[in-house]
């Protein structure tokens, strides 16, 4: 039933609509889905992409080997330790922060500013900086702590000790991105209307039973937002930490990214890494999906 | 229940004068409506006494103590908000105990459910309770807003509007709740409202409020009967007291620049001649527009009146109200 008018021009709505879409998909399934199938493909493989061989198809082969292996589980640890004291610290001091600013003291534009600032920055340039921060003799870090607690600045090493290296790379995390746990909290304490604060006062709460009974339970579903996105950030979190450890001391701080980035372009496995790609997916797409099942529960509620 | 007395009361909001030197009695046990226009400082009035705003000067007592520096759960006022200020995360049936979780209160499990199911029951709220606040209608979050001060027994009710988001039908059924349940609880009241009939069906005193000064205060018969000005008079009665230059009616006293004539103030069949514009048949009465020397009058005749509009009616004052220049009642 097209109307005169549109059969003058010749189209359709609907061969318009897929002139303008068009373009688009075809970039997706492109950049996208095709090399998603392609890397499930390679994974069954012992293709290597420096060797021109014949490439057999091994099943499962390739799967076996990375959850067998130990060296998995250690770089999942790491990641873990990562990804878990980072969001912890940032949504901590992330929601105090918050908090604080919106308290509308005198000023609080300005130290929005100042403190978002760090998020700003590249996250090599971050890196690179706190290199030099972290150096024993003349970084600026290692001169605060002992500053505050005495002893000798250049006795330990942030970056070059098997035990403190996790807490570098969390360290460095934690400053650049908790301006952005705080930026959505505080958009979430901004939603709460003063007004439900009033009726709260007059039905008698008191100010630690209004903060657990009204700001907690309206932030939660901001706060746990933030939390998605520095979760999925920090999982396949590369650039900062390669920069600041580059995986060391031996590999205390390669975390799954880092270990992926050497078995496919440095150690040449392509299959293998094809394997350990589809595994890394997996996990985070599953992860999310339970976590934004459980996001929508607490937004319903 | 208690006593709340406002003595020079003074608040202002940067140039804003809020109220100007209110002094006010709300006896205990009493039902008292502050009437006035928005901007007059009715709900001014309620967060002053509520204790969410402090008055710049002057002094508020609750149950003969000064309320001065008390926070609101302090004072024990039960406030409704205008905009409901519902808790959106919870139920109907939380939002209606949150006052009774008070640390302030003990309220025992038992008589926490015994009073929502109550209070849900008067307000024909009961079947709303399992829902969450955002799914309500405006109406039914008013009344959850209601209900959320009525569980309590407080040292006084403050209410801001509480019935203006309701139907015709809903609320002249909560006017009579409300009336007797301050009745048969003896509680004081303290309540907003643009809507004359609430005014006079419920009031036991009112206050009639204008840019911040209370100009009268007393029964709702006396406001009616003897306002102090024409702001005054204008509040109550249903159609509005008609206000008319002095002269067009002989035998004004001296000083005297306006008259003002309610319906039954109005004697017809004698008198003058006026022209019958509109007859509006309500059912149980008509209103007639009349117009009277270029002034316009409306007034109120028998339900079954043969009057039709182009007659000639005869009106007369009886009784009328003598205003100033300034719009004082001249006595």
């Amino acid at each position: 039933m097209a109307s005169p008018i549109k059969r003058a021009k010749g189209l359709s709505d609907r061969a318009i609509a897929w002139l303008f879409v068009g373009p688009s998909i075809f970039l997706l399934l492109a950049v996208n889905i095709f090399p998603l199938i392609w890397t499930i493909n390679l994974s069954f493989t012992n293709f290597k992409a420096n060797r021109n061989r014949d490439v057999e198809y091994i099943g499962l082969r390739n799967y076996e080997r990375i959850l067998t292996d130990s060296d998995t589980w250690l770089t999942m640890q790491a990641t873990a330790h990562f990804l878990f004291w980072t969001i912890f610290f940032q949504v901590l001091i992330g929601f105090a922060l918050a908090y604080l600013i919106n308290k509308k003291f005198k000023g609080n534009d300005l130290w929005t500013t100042i403190i978002v600032l760090p998020m700003m920055l590249s996250p090599a340039v971050v890196g690179n900086f706190w290199t030099f921060l972290y150096q024993p003799q003349i970084g600026l870090f290692n001169y605060m702590i002992t500053f505050f607690t005495g002893g000798d600045p250049s006795s330990f090493s942030m970056i070059g000790e098997v035990a403190l290296a996790p807490w570098a790379i969390v360290i460095v995390d934690t400053w650049m991105w908790t301006p952005f746990v705080m930026l959505i909290c505080l958009a979430g304490l901004r939603s709460i209307p003063d007004s439900i604060y009033e009726a709260a006062e007059c039905d008698r709460a008191s100010k630690w039973r209004q903060f657990w009974t009204i700001t907690i339970p309206m932030v939660l579903p901001f706060l746990m937002l933030a939390v998605l996105f520095r979760g999925i950030e920090n999982f396949k979190m590369f650039d900062l930490v390669v920069q600041l450890t580059g995986g060391g001391p031996g590999s205390t701080t390669e975390v799954t990214s880092i270990n992926l980035k050497r078995e496919a372009f440095e150690k040449w496995r392509t299959g293998y890494a094809s394997a350990y790609a589809v595994i890394l997916f997996v996990t985070v797409f599953g992860l999310a999906s339970i976590y934004v099942k459980a996001l929508n529960k607490v937004k319903d509620r | 229940m208690a006593e709340v007395i406002l003595s020079n009361v003074s608040k202002r909001f940067g140039a804003d004068v809020a109220l100007e030197n209110v002094s006010m009695k709300i006896p205990d046990g009493s039902f008292v409506v502050l009437l006035g226009p928005t901007g007059a400082g009715k709900t001014t009035t309620l967060r002053m006494i509520s204790g969410l705003d402090h008055p710049d000067t002057g002094d508020i007592t609750i149950g003969g103590q000064s309320a001065k520096g008390q926070t609101p759960a302090e004072r024990n006022v039960a406030m409704v908000f205008q905009q409901y200020s519902l808790y959106p995360h919870l139920t109907v049936r939380q939002n209606l105990e949150f006052p009774l979780k008070s640390p302030l209160l003990r309220t025992s499990k038992v008589d926490m459910e015994r009073k929502v199911a109550e209070v849900a029951g008067t307000l024909q709220i009961s079947h709303k309770l399992g829902n969450k606040a955002t799914e309500l209608s405006g109406g039914e979050m008013q009344r959850v807003s209601i209900g959320r001060a009525l569980v309590r027994d407080p040292a006084i009710f403050l209410m801001d509007e509480p019935l203006s988001s309701l139907d015709a039908k809903l609320r002249s059924d909560l006017r009579i709740e409300l009336k007797s349940i301050q009745a048969n609880a003896n509680a004081t009241l303290l309540y907003v409202t643009h809507d004359q009939i609430e005014a006079m069906t419920m009031a036991t005193h009112v206050g009639v409020l204008d840019h911040g000064r209370l100009v009268q205060f007393g029964s709702p018969r006396e406001i009616y009967e003897n306002p102090v000005s024409i702001y005054s008079a204008s509040r109550l009665g249903q159609p509005r007291i008609n206000i008319l230059p002095a002269d067009v009616f002989a035998g004004a006293p001296n000083g005297a620049s306006s008259i003002g004539l309610r319906p039954e103030q109005i004697h017809q069949g004698e008198g003058e001649e006026s022209l019958v514009q509109r007859v509006e048949h309500l059912g149980d009465q008509t209103r007639l527009h009349l117009s009277f020397k270029d002034h316009d009058i409306i007034t109120v005749s028998d339900a079954h009146t043969p009057l039709k509009s182009g007659d000639i009616v005869r009106i007369r004052p009886q009784n009328p109200f003598y205003f100033d220049a300034s719009g004082a009642r001249i006595l």
